[in-house]
């Protein structure tokens, strides 16, 4: 198995809960995504989250998005902050609440805005970003070219293919320079060579930075867990109303993370039918 | 096929007996006559400047209190504006004269007053129908209420705007007739329609009718078209 390390924790959720008057759609969730290390790769998160429809993952897509707040618990990010100590500069974990903006959000349908052409789209969340400052049309064209997209910077989101769509919107949530980022449903409605795409796409964007963490909600399992190193099903128990995580499964150390055959892996497909027994 | 829908409803007009309804060949003739006159250029101009004067005024009030109306504090004012629509202007006259200064004032004044509640009610539509994943498009790239508000509603609604001013210029267009009765002095169509309607001379009150609709017609393409110049993704 390839060597690696779960350092700190970047992402946790506590206790989360929502609901709307008497009724219950989440029901204390907990769950933590920590710092995968692999010698020599810079190795990002990938964590899906999987559900039957109408079990909240939408839910507590916009909860962990900061978009929504829960009606109880906490959803918490861990991230490196610079700090004086003994007259230098030294980089600290800081833990704060999720906030909206903290987070990449690629939605459903890719929205974009329609009065924007993909360039001005693009500039809108590089300047968000104090690290490209000075150098955001750089950074635009580096992920233009390395996402195939160069040739569609002038055009506006209504002349886009679906897959065009989608690119922009994840270079845009990475230009705008958060290290999370949450995708509703990526898989959906795609053909297979475009799923393939796709896939190679996140697993691409993965390896971009050692904090990179991908956030996957979908009702594709065998994509899901294709491209995850741990999977968070949600679902219902005895023990109240409303949704919860009901299991969490490590691909890494069932040795699926990471790899690109699998498909006919009989671990693989045993774990497939693991999670469909739990939903 | 619509220039032998209209052919053939000429052609019963004419056939049809009149009475004291002119055919269109005689309505003809006395659009050739107000053509080949001056008073109906200047009366036309006078028209004109006064309708746009007012749209500029109405616009920039209309866009005033709908951009406010997403705070909360303005939210009752804009809303008080789109229940003025069942106001008559009639009755205000005597307050608006005694308000304004002269004639030329008085006509803007009642102008504008009955055009922004129309435009604001249809822009305050517009933002209403925002779609919520445009606000959190602008949540999720980290901007503030303000930006968001620039973002969405002042540069994603602007080609809006000229549809609303399009949708909406018939309503100043069907006013100034009525106003410029008002103050007869400064001339304009309306005054030129209330002259010929009390001569009774309907051959060319039509004809006016026809001018007056034939320009509505060339305003709202000219609006349209505008749009799509000024904001090249309506197109899409």
């Amino acid at each position: 198995m390839t060597p690696y390390i779960k350092k700190e924790v970047l992402l946790q959720a506590q206790g989360v809960s929502l609901c709307y008057g008497e009724k219950c759609i989440l029901r204390d969730v907990h769950f933590s995504i920590r710092d995968i290390v692999r010698p020599g790769i810079r190795q990002g998160q990938v964590v899906s989250l999987v559900g039957r429809s109408g079990m909240g993952k939408t839910q507590l897509f916009r909860l962990v998005s900061g978009l929504q707040k829960p009606t109880a618990g906490t959803i918490t990010l861990r991230e490196r902050k610079p700090a004086e100590v003994g007259g230098g500069v030294i980089e600290v974990w800081r833990e704060r609440p999720v906030q909206a903006g903290d987070m990449g959000v690629i939605f459903q349908n890719y929205y974009q805005f329609g009065w924007r052409t993909v360039k001005q789209s693009l500039l809108l969340a590089a300047r968000r970003n104090p690290a490209l400052a000075g150098k955001e049309e750089e950074a635009i064209r580096e992920y233009a070219n390395r996402f195939d997209i160069a040739d569609v910077l002038q055009r506006y989101p209504g002349q886009l293919s679906g897959g065009q769509q989608q690119r922009v919107s994840i270079i845009q949530q990475l230009l705008k320079g958060s290290n999370f980022l949450l995708l509703d449903e990526p898989f959906s409605g795609l053909d297979i060579c475009v799923l393939e795409k796709v896939t190679e796409l996140l697993l691409q964007v993965s390896l971009s930075d050692e904090l990179k963490t991908l956030i996957i909600v979908s009702h594709d399992i065998a994509t899901a867990v294709a491209i995850s190193d741990t999977v968070f099903i949600l679902g219902r128990d005895a023990a109240g109303e409303g949704s919860t995580l009901v299991r969490e499964i490590d691909l890494i150390e069932r040795g699926l993370a990471w790899r690109s055959d699998l498909r006919e892996d009989k671990v693989f497909l045993d774990t497939l039918k693991e999670i469909k027994d739990c939903l | 096929m619509i220039t032998a829908q209209v052919l053939f409803a000429l052609l019963i007009w004419q056939l049809s007996p009149g009475g004291l309804i002119p055919g269109p060949l005689r309505v003809v003739e006395a659009l050739g006559n107000l053509l080949s006159g001056r008073l109906l250029y200047d009366s036309l101009l006078t028209s004109l400047i006064l309708t746009f004067k007012a749209l500029a005024y109405s616009l920039v009030l209309t866009l005033l209190f709908s951009y406010l109306s997403v705070l909360p504090f303005f939210r009752p004012a804009a809303e008080f504006i789109v229940k003025c629509r069942y106001l008559t202007l009639t009755g205000l006259i005597f307050i608006f004269t005694l308000l304004t200064r002269d004639g030329g004032a008085l006509k803007l004044s009642l102008l504008v007053f009955g055009i922004v509640p129309f435009f604001t009610t249809s822009f305050l539509a517009v933002i209403l129908r925002t779609p919520a994943q445009e606000l959190e498009l602008c949540q999720t790239l980290g901007y503030g209420r303000w930006e968001t508000l620039y973002e969405v509603i002042v540069i994603g609604k602007a080609d809006q705007v000229f549809e609303v001013v399009r949708q909406n210029f018939a309503i100043a267009w069907m006013m100034i007739t009525m106003v410029e009765g008002l103050n007869m002095s400064e001339g304009g169509i309306g005054t030129l329609l209330i002259k010929y309607n009390k001569y009774n001379d309907l051959p060319h009150v039509l004809a006016l009718q026809a001018l007056i609709f034939g320009l509505g017609l060339c305003f709202d393409y000219g609006l349209g078209q505008l749009r799509r110049w000024f904001f090249a993704y309506t197109k899409i």
